[in-house]
């Protein structure tokens, strides 16, 4: 059982176009007979609905075993127990406490920098609550919220709109999140700063260049890059990853770890304790020290590749059959400062901000850059205009020869498979050869 | 269970007597039946039904809207109740409003249910063809589904329009393997009327996996070059979505938008129309009903290189003082052009065809940059070879404008009917 609760509320230079909420719960059931899966849902959570949704799944299930007779066994299940509500302790926030909010910062923005030609201020908050059984004896209960504020701001520069946008919130409920709107005054100052200098960018040069890949565009880069060419379906569909277990795919500078909850004692962004498969969420080590160790599994690819599953089925609806899916994916911190990073190329881009990002079986990867800068010299230069960078995920993370100290994490994107569902995706900054996008 | 008129009418009355000035709801009722294919096996069948009701209200200028998927009275009246606490706590705004009385209507298309068993059976057909005919080729989350709705849209104005449709729709994601080496995935899609035609002969689908195979020899592009872009149907899909993002509400009303003075001005080549055509028998996966509640019409977007008209929404129009669109857009149809897709390849001295763009989101002004995946290097009016870490940029408004060719053939991808269309202009760069 699953219910899925949105509010959106949005401004536009100052006009509230959207303002709603939205509710969507019902009960699934899912079913295995003989290697043939049936799945059903229903809105409704009455007993006799609970009832014929399981009867329904169980149905599915054999009608397509009884055509596609694939004889196979029952998969392996431990039985764990999971109660994990991250509700807020405060008093709840209503819809004016939220407009209000918005509102408040629509207007500072409008009164602190008047030379915006435009800027959108939206609320986006997403609470997934569910309940899971299963026959293996299983039993979760969870309720995992995040909750964020974007801002995107466009100036125009010699006739043409540049834009700039950033999410501020993460896990948590509002209340626990975002407390009061001067706290991210500072952060859209810098925002704002970040936007005049890009609006003033030229475009990068086409073609191969040592980067600097700070924190955002690192993590991006381990779920992008990495960590789809790992899923196990992926990898049964001809990943590239396929043949590399045991192997050394990238600097030893490098381990990557999809995290089921936590790191360095504290919850990850999106925190799984149990997957809606019934599985324990445990970490998943993808590279240690360069060298490709697993992939990502659901209890059938586990059982098919002879591992343990580590708790990567998710879905995202109550009408969604799991998939398997990341949690948390993030490169290991290093040694390294970020400005001796920046200082050791004579010639390249420090690239600060991601957009969105794609992956593909052959590793090779692209990701959009809404904010970098040119370096020369050591020192960082003139602020480039909007980009891509691609590359062979596997050749690149080969080039890596620094890895900052620090690690930063982000959650305001849906990763899109099928189904969207929220992921985590950290990392430091990190110093490798990457093919860029320009004129 | 409740009807969707039903249910819609309940969520209209609850709305007015939790106070509502003006009110509307949307109910809508769903029934999906998919099967799922991976690795040559059908893995998964999966049936869902959903409720979907969606109410606004406006009281003194003030609107909220809430969606639940519930239809019990119970249920609707709590939300109903919710909608006008959210409307009230918003500003008043003017341009708040619902749509103007229409003649009441029923609009249906497509079957009531689905044919499991043919489903079946075609599904085992295609992976059997795919089997023998491109063994490289590895399908992958892919299905295929049939979706019966019922949706009523009703509100205070009088406003009561009914629409049933049931279609098939086929999603399709594979990528090719021989030894060590792979190609990049690559998908296509569709809507059906039926299952009356293979699945192999919709969608480019047989091409597609034939280029898959192909591309597994793909070679990384060397140097870098600016020549002319051959783009696929489907990738030009792309093109469509930055057009229509641009002349909507957020772009207009936010005054970012580089075509806010482009209305009845040269924005493409002449040689590319491109319409909207939701009740068309073109489109097997149309729409009847706008967002707003207007009965949706055919238009053209793009007539002969010039912006016809915007995507506008009641909302948008009142803020902008333009005129509302007559339909939401999408179901593109594109005029096609004279020349046929082997000649248009003939006319390019040098450039890519493109079927495949993994980049980041145009920026406002248009700039674009990303990967050409699944695509070609083409010289001398020949396709060279399949090619890969391949870097494409330009500007998708001086692509529109820098068009040379439209195809005469046309893809039916039941919820769009798009050609190739070439332009001139590209930066490609490879290694």
């Amino acid at each position: 059982m699953q219910e899925n609760r949105t509010t959106r509320i949005s401004f536009v230079k100052g006009h509230n176009v959207e303002n709603s909420r939205s509710s969507d719960s019902g009960v699934s059931a899912r079913a295995y007979s003989n290697g043939s899966w049936g799945f059903a849902s229903s809105p409704e959570l009455h007993g006799d609905a609970v009832k014929s949704v399981i009867e329904s799944a169980t149905q599915n299930a054999l009608f397509l075993d009884s055509r596609e007779n694939k004889g196979r066994g029952p998969l392996p299940g431990v039985a764990c127990n999971s109660e994990n509500d991250f509700s807020t302790k405060k008093p709840r926030l209503g819809q004016k406490d939220l407009l209000d909010f918005a509102k408040e910062l629509d207007d500072h923005i409008e009164r602190i920098y008047p030379e915006l030609a435009s800027r959108v201020v939206t609320i986006n908050c997403l609470d997934m609550e569910k309940t899971l059984v299963t026959s293996d004896g299983s039993f979760s209960h969870s309720m995992i919220p995040r909750a964020y504020v974007l801002v995107l701001m466009s100036v125009v520069k010699d006739g043409q709109p540049i834009e700039f946008y950033r999410p501020y919130g993460g896990f948590g409920q509002f209340e626990d999140v975002l407390t009061s709107p001067d706290d991210l005054f500072d952060e859209l100052e810098q925002q704002y700063q970040d936007l005049v200098k890009k609006s003033e960018g030229v475009y990068p040069d086409a073609g191969l260049s040592t980067c600097v890949l700070d924190a955002e565009l690192a993590g991006i880069l381990a779920h992008e890059a990495i960590g789809h060419t790992v899923e196990a379906d992926m990898v049964l569909g001809g990943s590239v990853a396929g043949d590399k277990i045991a192997k050394e795919v990238a600097s030893p500078l490098i381990t990557l770890i999809d995290f089921a909850n936590s790191f360095d004692g504290k919850l990850c962004p999106v925190p799984v304790f149990v997957d809606d498969e019934g599985t324990k969420a445990e970490d998943a080590v993808i590279i240690e020290k360069g060298i490709l160790r697993n992939y990502l599994h659901n209890k059938e690819s586990a059982a098919s590749f002879g591992v343990p599953p580590k708790g990567n089925a998710r879905a995202f609806q109550f009408s969604d059959e799991p998939l398997i899916r990341m949690r948390n994916t993030a490169i290991l911190p290093g040694k390294d400062k970020l400005e001796d990073m920046i200082a050791s190329i004579d010639d390249g881009y420090y690239l600060v901000k991601p957009g969105n990002g794609q992956a593909d079986s052959t590793s090779e990867f692209m990701f959009a850059v809404t904010l970098g800068y040119k370096i020369k010299n050591g020192k960082i230069s003139k602020a480039i205009k909007d980009t891509t960078i691609s590359g062979i995920a596997f050749d690149v993370l080969r080039t890596v020869t620094m890895v900052s100290e620090n690690t930063h994490w982000t959650s305001s994107g849906m990763c899109g498979k099928k189904q969207p569902i929220p992921v985590g995706m950290g990392g430091p900054a990190i110093k490798c050869k990457i093919n860029i996008g320009g004129r | 269970m409740a009807d969707a008129r039903s249910i819609a009418r309940n969520g209209l009355d609850s709305l007015l007597s939790a106070g509502a000035h003006k009110a509307q709801c949307r109910a809508t009722l769903a029934a999906r039946h998919e099967m799922n294919l991976e690795l040559g096996e059908i893995t998964l069948l999966r049936t869902t039904f959903d409720t979907s009701v969606r109410l606004t209200a406006i009281r003194d200028y003030k609107k909220g809207s809430s969606s639940i998927n519930k239809s019990d009275a119970a249920s609707i009246q709590q939300a109903a109740h919710e909608v006008l606490a959210i409307a009230d706590a918003s500003a008043p705004d003017e341009a708040y409003d619902i749509a103007e009385r229409q003649p009441t209507k029923e609009f249906s298309t497509g079957h009531d249910s689905p044919d499991l068993d043919k489903m079946h059976v075609r599904i085992k057909e295609f992976l059997g063809e795919v089997e023998s005919r491109y063994p490289q080729v590895r399908i992958m989350q892919s299905y295929v589904d049939f979706t019966r709705q019922s949706e009523c849209f009703v509100n205070s104005n009088g406003v009561d329009f009914v629409s049933n449709n049931g279609v098939y729709h086929c999603v399709f994601m594979f990528s090719s393997k021989e030894g060590d080496k792979v190609s990049s995935f690559n998908y296509t899609g569709c809507s059906l009327r039926d299952l009356e035609k293979d699945f192999l002969d919709s969608a480019l689908l047989d091409t597609l996996l034939r280029q898959s195979v192909e591309q597994i020899y793909a070679r990384p592009l060397q140097g870098k070059f600016v020549g002319d872009v051959v783009i696929t149907p489907q990738c030009f899909m792309d093109v469509l979505y930055f057009l229509t993002e641009s002349i909507s509400d957020s772009a207009l009303i936010g005054e970012t938008s580089i075509y806010k003075d482009k209305l009845n001005a040269q924005i493409a080549n002449p040689i590319l129309t491109v319409h909207s055509r939701p009740v068309s028998d073109e489109i097997c996966d149309g729409y009847f009903v706008t967002r707003d509640g207007y009965a949706a019409e055919n238009s053209t977007i793009i007539d002969k290189g010039i912006l016809n008209t915007f995507l506008l929404s009641l909302y948008g129009s009142r803020k902008t003082g333009l005129k509302r669109s007559v339909n939401d857009g999408e179901a593109f149809v594109i005029e096609p052009g004279k020349t046929m897709f082997d000649d248009m390849v003939k006319s390019v001295e040098k450039g890519v065809l493109l079927s495949r763009f993994s980049g980041g989101s145009p920026a406002d002004n248009g700039d674009f940059s990303g990967v050409a995946k699944n695509s070609y290097l083409i010289e001398k009016g020949k396709i060279a070879y399949p090619i890969t870490e391949a870097m494409i940029s330009g500007n998708m408004a001086d692509l529109l404008m820098d068009i040379t060719n439209v195809s005469a053939e046309r893809t039916d991808f039941g919820f769009a009917v798009l050609p190739y269309v070439a332009a001139s202009g590209i930066t490609v760069s490879g290694k």
